[in-house]
């Protein structure tokens, strides 16, 4: 008997390939090792937690660079942890964007807390905790480890949003976050259990034991893409994923926790978790629900315009800067949504502008959180417009990097976002989306409005009948030269795109 | 080092210069002059290294710059002989001309922009020498246009600056619009825009060639050559600092659109051939009546430029590219020693540019006035100098492929020869006419080197058997061509009798005509219509202005008042309101109650499972 488990173990650990992830597993002990640090150190050296995360990461940063390029190990055709994970060469340059992203939220985290009453270690531990799963979400090829990471994410999300105890919108936008996610992830699962239903059913063709894994998935549903079951199971699945990415309708959530919680973390939701539901999605259009194109493409397409228009509409009148983020970044999620659609739709490429679209988002917007960060008074959650009368004036180099955060945002060359804009629309246009680009189009002329509109009020305002009182903090050398790093790449990828080699 | 790496320094280093020049050194004038030169030099030096480490090989390297689905656009260096030789001649004249602006800029207040422009300028017009594709030369053709507006305007206080500045840069981006047609209409006939794989692909399909494609892209060399009809802005760029002259509308630039048109020589149909061999001719001949009727030194030596010009059109016209560059090398030695020697003049006699305002300079600036002699000498073609290797062989090649035009540019020669002749023996003898020529001193030695090596190369610069084997394989491929046609020995005896007549001649006549020193011109006394019919110079820019005040700013006034009533107010005013509006509704919904949110998130939801029954699709 024990002969016979052994055998069976044997061969279901056979493809535990534990190298595969190990940059997931050193951030999850990295993530550990703070909580030690913390306990072992003098209350005095405890500043010191952050340094230690700050360096750690970027010596993970460094294994997984070096892991892309000596070449993966496995180049994703064969299926590690018995069909679980799955690696491309998406999803390894996936996990140096979650860790440059964790990278930018603790160092900005460390600023915060700085001036809040409040635990640093924890901070970073989440942060780590978080990037980990969102690795480990973006390589799963099984619905049943999707789950488990995406709620690990999830979870560690809910304290951070709350993470600003001493502050009433911070405790708000986690009960929030607690609540609407806790619906979103309700809907995902029962989406999942449909799927898992429909797809075991063995009187249906092609029904498999394992049907929750993807290409398992995939062979049933290209069979049986009218089945009400598997329509709805898809569509509730994508509904939990159109939360994350805080697309119309389930965005109602974003304005409101995005202004309660910390800076760095509004961040972190902001690029991060946006980046990570969208590489799901793309993961899912291509794999398990690839038979679902016609179901799919117009659902997609009505939501992506709505969503343009709305975020895009909705921030024009908001002067709460986070809140404008917010709003900004669910019409974001609408040019992005572009790109699946026309992957969807056949564009094989568009995988790679999405990417590429994705990267200089995070570039764009880790330059106007970090400003906003040392821009932000004590009141993290009261961030106008107003506040920014003259603030190029009187910081010029911070002025300079808002002024090219915002205008990679807002798709101006030859800034990164220009080009990232560029590719979804030439993708979406060979997909022949035309009437959706019409929107996507219109959508980015209303978003210079408002970007503008920012930039306007820190460059060119002369009326000085209120003047604010000024919190901002001096920048050091080190921020210079982060905050230095994330402009140039942003110039450097609009002049040479080739740069981040991710189209085919 | 390899090649390539060699180029990499030699094109980036003047951005580099730019770019500290730009962010650092706005306010210090002296560290911006020297990074500035250093650039140059450090051209200079890597030139010869990636010429001599090519060995008259072809070195074509490009890498993927963007690449959109079928689209891919490379950017790359082709360097062939002809780039090589370009490049060499853009080095070594921009760095003599950066060592002369050193003393000729030296009080000047915004020395920092002037020099940053040059860098840039070096940076822009040695993308063009090596570009191997032609949209990565329409980017670097439309920055030399920027940098030439940019330092064309550098007396920005006085009016003419900004004038001319601004109408150089908008007379450029007419041609500039048939340039860019031509390069899209390319791409869709040929595939691609690289220049060798353009080429291949010509050699093999004659008949996709065509007069459209020629045609557009001829209006580029049009516009930066500035040839007919769009020849207007060059004399009046003359307002710019006059190394810029040298530098930019006589060396190098304008003769960028000759070297344009080699570069892409195979794209040309015969009849598009024969139309630039009369177009050249025509402005060599037209420029040349223009430059009796102009007092301003700069103003005739622009004059003489455009005629030049013409001289390269015609060569390339004539079926001989290899003698346009010819030429156009020649060209830029002695034209760059003129604006220079003109430029010494004019620091000399405190900014005095009217010739009968000078006089007797040859004894108060004797280094100067004779390497401008040398020059002078040089560009009227007089035997065993440079200028007359080159024109030589344009006259053979007009002899000997059409007659009219060897007369028409036999003309030419004697016009060029009159009209520089009245200019030094106005400026240049007889006595002193003004307070400043009185006082004029001989230039400092950071000026007068450069005139004296550019004065060696205007002699030697034409001596084709001096040249190393690896450079210029073109020219002498045309030369030889030409050497073994029937009839040379006849051609070559009918052009040194006609040629150097004219030269003799028109100096003779200029002489006796205008006299040494001369204060006043004879012609426009003697026959002051002739004179003021010549200074009209065709009404080219009566018509133009005419044309702009009547016809285009009647047009415009109209779409103004559209602009304003319709779109201002209606669709912009509207369009932002109703935006608003769906805004400030969008804001309403988020309420902050979570019970909302949470009946908006199952809405979505009902939406959503509708969807999946397919009652809608």
């Amino acid at each position: 008997m024990n002969e016979i488990l052994a055998e069976f173990l044997r061969g279901y650990t056979a493809t535990n390939q534990w190298l595969a992830i190990l940059p997931e597993i050193l951030l999850a002990l990295l993530a550990l090792s703070l909580l030690a640090v913390e306990m072992a150190s003098p209350k005095a050296a405890r500043a010191q937690v952050g340094r230690v995360a700050f360096y750690g990461q970027l010596f993970i940063l460094a294994v997984c660079l070096i892991g892309c390029f000596t070449g993966p190990a496995t180049t994703g055709a064969e299926p590690l942890f018995s069909g679980m994970i799955e690696q491309s060469g998406t999803t390894q340059f996936m996990r140096v964007f979650f860790l440059l992203c964790s990278l930018f939220v603790s160092y900005l985290g460390g600023i915060y807390l700085e001036r809040q009453p409040l635990a640093r270690t924890e901070f970073h531990h989440l942060v780590l905790l978080v990037a980990a799963g969102m690795m480990l979400l973006v390589q799963s090829a099984h619905f049943v480890m999707l789950f488990v990471a995406l709620e690990t994410v999830t979870v560690a999300f809910y304290v951070l949003v709350a993470y600003g105890r001493n502050s009433v919108g911070s405790l708000e936008a986690g009960l929030k976050y607690l609540i609407m996610g806790a619906l979103s992830s309700a809907i995902l699962l029962f989406g999942i259990v449909l799927l898992y239903g429909v797809a075991g059913n063995p009187a249906l063709a092609a029904s498999s034991s394992d049907s929750l894994q993807y290409s398992a998935l995939a062979e049933f549903i290209s069979l049986h893409d009218g089945n009400l079951l598997v329509r709805l199971g898809a569509l509730l699945v994508v509904a939990g994923i159109c939360f994350k990415i805080g697309a119309v309708p389930f965005q109602i959530w974003v304005p409101d926790v995005y202004q309660g919680a910390p800076t760095p973390v509004t961040s972190f939701l902001a690029v991060a978790s946006k980046a990570a539901g969208f590489v799901v999605l793309l993961q899912l259009v291509q794999g398990p629900f690839a038979g679902l194109g016609a179901l799919l493409v117009p659902v997609l397409s009505i939501v992506a315009a709505v969503t343009i228009l709305f975020g895009n509409c909705a921030a024009v009148v908001q002067g709460n800067l986070k809140r404008l983020m917010g709003l900004s970044g669910i019409a974001h999620a609408g040019y992005l949504l572009l790109g699946v659609i026309a992957v969807a739709s056949g564009v094989a490429w568009a995988e790679g502008a999405v990417l590429f679209y994705l990267f200089t988002y995070l570039l764009g917007s880790f330059a106007v959180f970090a400003v906003m960060t040392f821009a932000a008074g004590t009141d993290d959650t009261d961030q106008q417009i107003s506040h920014y009368q003259d603030f190029a004036k009187e910081q010029p180099f911070l002025g300079g990097v808002l002024a090219i955060g915002l205008g990679s945002l807002a798709g101006i060359p030859p800034l990164g976002g220009f080009i990232g804009k560029l590719f979804l629309f030439i993708a979406a246009f060979q997909a022949g989306l035309y009437g959706l680009l019409g929107v996507a189009i219109l959508g980015v002329v209303i978003s210079i409005y408002y970007y503008f509109g920012w930039i306007r009020e820190a460059f060119f305002s002369h009326y000085n009948e209120t003047v604010p009182t000024k919190t901002a903090i001096l920048p050091s050398m080190r921020d210079r030269l982060l905050l230095g790093f994330l402009a140039a790449a942003s110039l450097l990828l609009g002049l040479y795109p080739a740069a981040l080699s991710l189209l085919p | 080092m390899n090649v390539a790496q060699s180029l990499l320094v030699v094109l980036f280093a003047p951005l580099v210069s730019a770019a500290v020049i730009g962010l650092f050194l706005r306010r210090q004038g002296v560290l911006a002059s020297y990074l500035s030169v250093g650039a140059a030099a450090v051209i200079a030096g890597f030139s010869w290294i990636a010429w001599s480490g090519a060995q008259g090989e072809t070195a074509a390297v490009s890498f993927s710059w963007l690449k959109v689905g079928q689209l891919q656009i490379d950017l790359g260096f082709l360097f062939d002989g002809v780039a090589a030789t370009m490049l060499l001649m853009v080095a070594f004249v921009g760095f003599l001309i950066h060592v002369f602006s050193l003393g000729y800029m030296k009080t000047d207040k915004a020395r920092a922009r002037f020099f940053g422009g040059l860098s840039i300028f070096m940076f822009s017009m040695l993308g063009i020498v090596l570009a191997d594709n032609l949209i990565m030369l329409f980017i670097f053709w439309e920055l030399v246009g920027f940098s030439s507006y940019m330092l064309i305007g550098h007396y920005m206080e006085t009016n003419a600056a900004k004038e001319a500045s601004k109408k150089a840069f908008i007379v450029n981006r007419v041609g500039d619009v048939g340039f860019l047609i031509g390069i899209v209409y390319a791409y869709w006939q040929f595939g691609t825009t690289n220049l060798t794989e353009m080429g291949a692909i010509a050699g093999l399909h004659p008949e996709m060639l065509n007069w459209f494609v020629a045609g557009c892209l001829l209006c580029g060399f049009i516009g930066k050559s500035a040839q007919f009809p769009l020849h207007v802005w060059l004399p009046d760029a003359m307002a710019g600092p006059t190394p810029v002259s040298a530098l930019i509308h006589a060396a190098t630039m304008v003769a960028a659109g000759v070297y344009f048109l080699i570069r892409i020589a195979f794209l040309f149909t015969p009849d598009v051939l024969t139309f630039i061999a009369w177009l050249g001719t025509a402005v060599a001949v037209y420029a040349g009546f223009c430059a009796y009727a102009q007092n301003d030194i700069k103003r005739i030596l622009a004059y003489s430029t455009l005629s030049q010009l013409g001289y390269m059109a015609a060569a390339f016209g004539l079926g001989y590219p290899g003698i346009a560059l010819f030429h156009l090398i020649t060209h830029a030695f002695f034209k760059a020693l003129l604006f220079l020697g003109a430029g010494s003049v004019i620091h000399g006699c405190h900014h005095e540019q009217d010739i009968f305002r000078m006089g007797g300079l040859l004894k108060r600036m004797p280094l100067t006035a004779l390497t401008f002699l040398t020059g002078l000498l040089a560009l009227c073609g007089v035997y065993g100098l440079s200028g007359f290797y080159s024109k030589d062989g344009i006259l053979i090649a007009g002899s000997l492929e059409n007659p009219a035009i060897f007369t028409l540019l036999c003309g030419g020669a004697f016009l060029t020869a009159g009209y520089m002749g009245r200019l030094f023996w106005i400026a240049f003898l007889g006595s002193p006419k003004s307070e400043a020529a009185e006082h004029a001193k001989e230039s400092p030695l950071v000026m007068t080197v450069p005139l004296v090596l550019l004065a060696v190369l205007s002699v030697i610069g034409g001596m084709t058997w001096l040249w190393p084997d690896t450079l210029g394989g073109l020219i002498l491929a045309d030369l030889d061509h030409l050497h073994h046609m029937e009839g040379y020995k006849a051609a070559h005896k009918n052009v040194l009798l006609f040629g150097s007549a004219a030269w003799v001649v028109g100096l003779a006549v200029s002489f006796f005509f205008y006299g040494a020193g001369a204060r006043e011109d004879r012609l426009e006394k003697l026959a002051g219509p002739v004179y003021g019919f010549l200074q009209k110079r065709l009404w080219f820019d009566e018509i133009y202005n005419f044309y702009v005040a009547k016809i285009q700013q009647r047009l415009a006034d109209l779409l103004s008042f559209f602009d304003i009533f319709l779109l201002k107010g209606v669709l912009i005013r509207g369009s932002a309101g109703l935006v608003g509006l769906f805004g400030l509704g969008a804001k309403q919904l988020h309420v902050g109650s979570l019970h909302s949110y949470v009946y908006w998130f199952l809405g979505g939801l009902v939406a959503f499972w509708i969807v999946a029954t397919g009652l809608l699709f």
